[in-house]
């Protein structure tokens, strides 16, 4: 019946011990209580009943009460282990808590190689941990890079979470829609079974009240049915193309990459430069500075004239355009200009050419051909 | 000489008989903006090409004319690429002959290459070059902008969109007229289909056929300028001296209609406009507007008639998508008297474009599906003409009889 009495040899205590039906704490047995539950805490690992968890962590950290070892426990960190071997249980939960630190993605790095790079030396860390190499130190360096590093850790950490999550919606929605097709499939069973009696019993009456060949009614009722579930089906088909969630489910693995993508894609906002309603763009002038008014007789007329000033003209715009006009040809060196243009287009040609030809023969009509 | 005359192709060569005078003109065009004098040796009539002729056909030859996109009364519009590189993509305008003007080139086209040559802004339309064909046609290679224009985005209901796209559609405008301004050009012709938009989200100003530089003192200038749902209130009393304040007014309107996704002030007449204005904006009077009794086509509203400016509240309630720092500014660039108009510099140094929503990037905002079949509707038309209007709703054929009073 037990386990203990199948193995003879050895005392049926030590083999009950072993194999951690008696709490090592309280000594009692699954014999005698067959609810006990085992927990352990991975402070240090060691073996206790719930009962004994109970008794002596309630009222607050207590130590450890296995001989030799003086940790202060609570009982909030009390749990079931997973694992039979208490050493995989031990590693799995340091791996665990190193994965909540280091949890770099291979896209947060430029290259393969400084991501294996990384990889390996969290390896590290984690084997030193495991395997007690070095605990001090290791814990400093981890706690160090913890605190440097807490903003892009909670930021993975929160990417994570959301992957998770579409991952979770997305099994759902396959489920119900696994679901609806059941449903679908069996309420055209349902259909069709119910289609064929009505179709047989309409034989029958065919049979009952005409007086034909009964072969030729029957294999018209045959065609009916057919023609009918044929049509079902098209119209089914065509649901199914029409509906986008449909299709979407259809090559739901391009679409998921998709959105795996986007996730794994996170790139920092840039810093978010304020609006320049100009584009970047600035006209100053560099060779003439403009007064507000210039004592002109001709000007201050226009500048007083209802006419003028009534429909918005502005004799300002008139000298700041006469003084652009006069430097615009400042800072403009034609043969900077030409050798940069012979590059390979052909107006510049024209432009050397006509500088040339212009020099020799100035073409008067040609000016005031605007 | 840069070129033997040998290297000129032989169809160049006939087509460029024809019409010595206007190549010679193309090499200015197409020269350093104009400033060199030229001159090109005197042709012989069976003698080798001209050095103007060369240089057009060799500017010819560097574009492939493809498929034509479209075709109106003043030009017909071709799609092309460059010889050499065949995805970038240009459209070409073939202004047609006009009967009126024989003896030269249209009015249009000679505004549009001259001042958009000068022009280089990534708002601004870019003229990458001019040449002409055998039949006396100009062609202006322009940029390839597939992406309609505004007016069909705020008239399409399949597209949405919010406060902070206008307000990135309202920048480029604004940055756009504002460059025009700086280089002392007044476009006189803003309207949302005048405002195309490229294949990156990017809104460039377009048809440059009314343009014209700040005028002189004691020089007239046109008052038949800019199509009317968008025109001044002092251009229509027929100002003959104005300034840049006549473009933002446009721009303000044209930022309007964004926002409410109608025409702001539409109308079938000069009169009706007028009345329109002074519906939402109250009648302009001597107290408002100084001087406004001295415009040539003022008719100064009798006291009972005399209406008041909308309230603050009816424009809340209007354009929300602006907010109340872009009601503000609307308001700025729609004030009767244009020497209260904000100037464009003033609209872009406005708080707006600072204060919430941020504007959206240029690569997410929402687009239609004009294509470049669009594109040449609006390049096509004539400066001055509404859409869908009929003939009689054809604000402007340039008319000097105005000039010569």
């Amino acid at each position: 019946m037990s386990r203990a009495a199948q193995r003879s040899g050895a005392t049926p205590s030590k083999r009950l011990a072993e194999d951690g039906d008696i709490c090592p704490v309280c000594k009692s047995s699954r014999y005698l209580n067959p609810n006990m539950r085992f927990l352990v805490n991975p402070e240090c690992y060691h073996k206790m009943c719930e009962s004994c968890v109970d008794r002596i962590f309630s009222h607050g950290p207590a130590p450890c009460p296995i001989a030799g070892c003086r940790r202060t426990l609570r009982k909030a960190k009390f749990r079931k282990q997973t694992f039979e071997d208490i050493q995989v249980e031990r590693e799995v939960d340091i791996r665990r808590r190193m994965a909540k630190t280091f949890n770099r993605r291979e896209d947060d790095f430029v290259s393969l190689l400084d991501y294996n790079d990384y990889l390996e030396k969290v390896e590290n860390f984690t084997w030193n941990l495991i395997n007690g190499v070095d605990i001090e130190e290791t814990e400093k360096t981890i706690a160090a890079y913890a605190e440097e590093n807490r903003r892009e850790i909670s930021r993975n950490e929160s990417v994570a979470a959301q992957e998770a999550q579409s991952r979770k919606a997305r099994a759902a929605e396959e489920l119900e829609l696994i679901r609806l097709r059941r449903e679908d499939a069996r309420r055209e069973d349902e259909l069709e079974r119910r289609e064929k009696a009505d179709m047989r019993r309409g034989i029958i009456n065919k049979l009952a009240t005409t007086d034909g060949d009964a072969a030729s009614i029957a294999r018209e009722g045959q065609r009916v049915v057919l023609k009918k579930s044929l049509a079902r089906r098209a119209a089914i088909d065509k649901q199914r193309d029409n509906d986008p969630f449909a299709a979407s489910t259809e090559n739901g693995e391009a679409s998921s990459g998709l959105i795996f993508k986007g996730l794994k894609k996170w790139v920092p906002p840039a810093p978010e430069k304020p609006y320049d309603p100009f584009g970047g763009w600035s006209v100053e002038n560099e060779y003439f500075v403009l007064q507000d008014h210039y004592d002109w007789d001709w000007l201050s007329q226009a500048q007083t004239d209802i006419r003028h000033t009534a429909g918005g003209y502005d004799v300002n715009d008139y000298c700041a355009r006469a003084l652009c006009e006069a430097f615009s040809g400042f800072g403009v060196f034609i043969e900077d200009e030409v050798a940069g243009r012979n590059v390979g287009s052909a107006p510049s040609i024209a432009t050397a050419a006509a500088a040339v030809t212009g020099s020799e023969k100035p073409d008067v009509n040609m000016d005031d051909i605007f | 000489m840069a070129l033997s005359p040998a290297d000129a192709p032989k169809s160049a060569a006939a087509s460029a008989k024809a019409i010595p005078v206007k190549a010679k003109a193309l090499t200015i065009l197409n020269s350093s903006n104009g400033s060199a004098p030229s001159s090109a040796p005197t042709p012989s009539n069976d003698g080798p090409q001209d050095l103007s002729e060369q240089l057009n056909a060799q500017i010819r030859q560097k574009y492939v004319q493809g498929g034509r996109l479209g075709e109106g009364t003043y030009a017909v519009v071709y799609s092309g690429h460059l010889v050499s590189d065949h995805s970038s993509l240009v459209a070409i305008k073939k202004i047609k002959v006009n009967a009126e003007y024989k003896d030269g080139l249209a009015m249009d086209a000679v505004r549009e290459v001259k001042h958009l040559q000068e022009l280089s802004h990534p708002n601004i339309i870019k003229l990458h070059a001019v040449f002409s064909t055998r039949d006396q046609n100009l062609n202006l290679v322009l940029e390839h902008l597939p992406l309609g224009d505004l007016e069909t985005l705020w008239k399409n209901k399949d597209v949405s969109y919010g406060p902070a796209d206008i307000k990135a559609w309202t920048g480029m405008l604004a940055r756009a007229v504002w460059f025009c301004h700086e280089n002392y050009v007044l476009h006189r012709d803003i309207k949302g289909n005048n405002l195309l938009i490229a294949a990156d989200g990017e809104v460039k100003l377009a048809d440059f056929g009314l343009a014209r530089s700040f005028a002189d003192p004691y020089r007239n200038m046109t008052c038949n300028v800019i199509t009317r749902f968008y025109r001044p209130p002092e251009l229509l009393y027929g100002a003959k001296h104005y300034g840049g304040a006549v473009d933002v007014w446009s721009m303000g309107v044209v930022i309007a209609e964004l926002a409410i996704r109608e025409f702001f002030l539409p109308s079938e007449t000069d009169l009706e406009q007028l009345d329109r204005i002074a519906e939402v904006f109250g009648s302009p009077t001597e107290e408002v507007w100084p001087g406004v009794s001295k415009l040539e086509y003022y008719v100064a509203p009798s006291k009972e008639h005399i209406k008041r400016p909308l309230p603050l509240a009816w424009w809340k309630q209007k354009f929300g998508m602006l907010g109340d720092d872009g009601i503000d500014m609307l308001r700025s660039m729609c004030t009767l008297d244009p020497r209260k108009r904000a100037t464009a510099r003033q609209v872009l140094e406005h708080p707006y474009w600072q204060a919430a929503p941020k504007p959206t990037p240029k690569q997410n905002l929402p687009r239609n599906a004009g294509g470049p079949k669009k594109m040449a509707d609006d390049l096509k038309r004539r400066g001055g003409e509404i859409e869908e209007g009929r003939a009689d709703k054809v604000a402007r054929k340039l008319d000097f009889s105005t000039m010569k009073k």
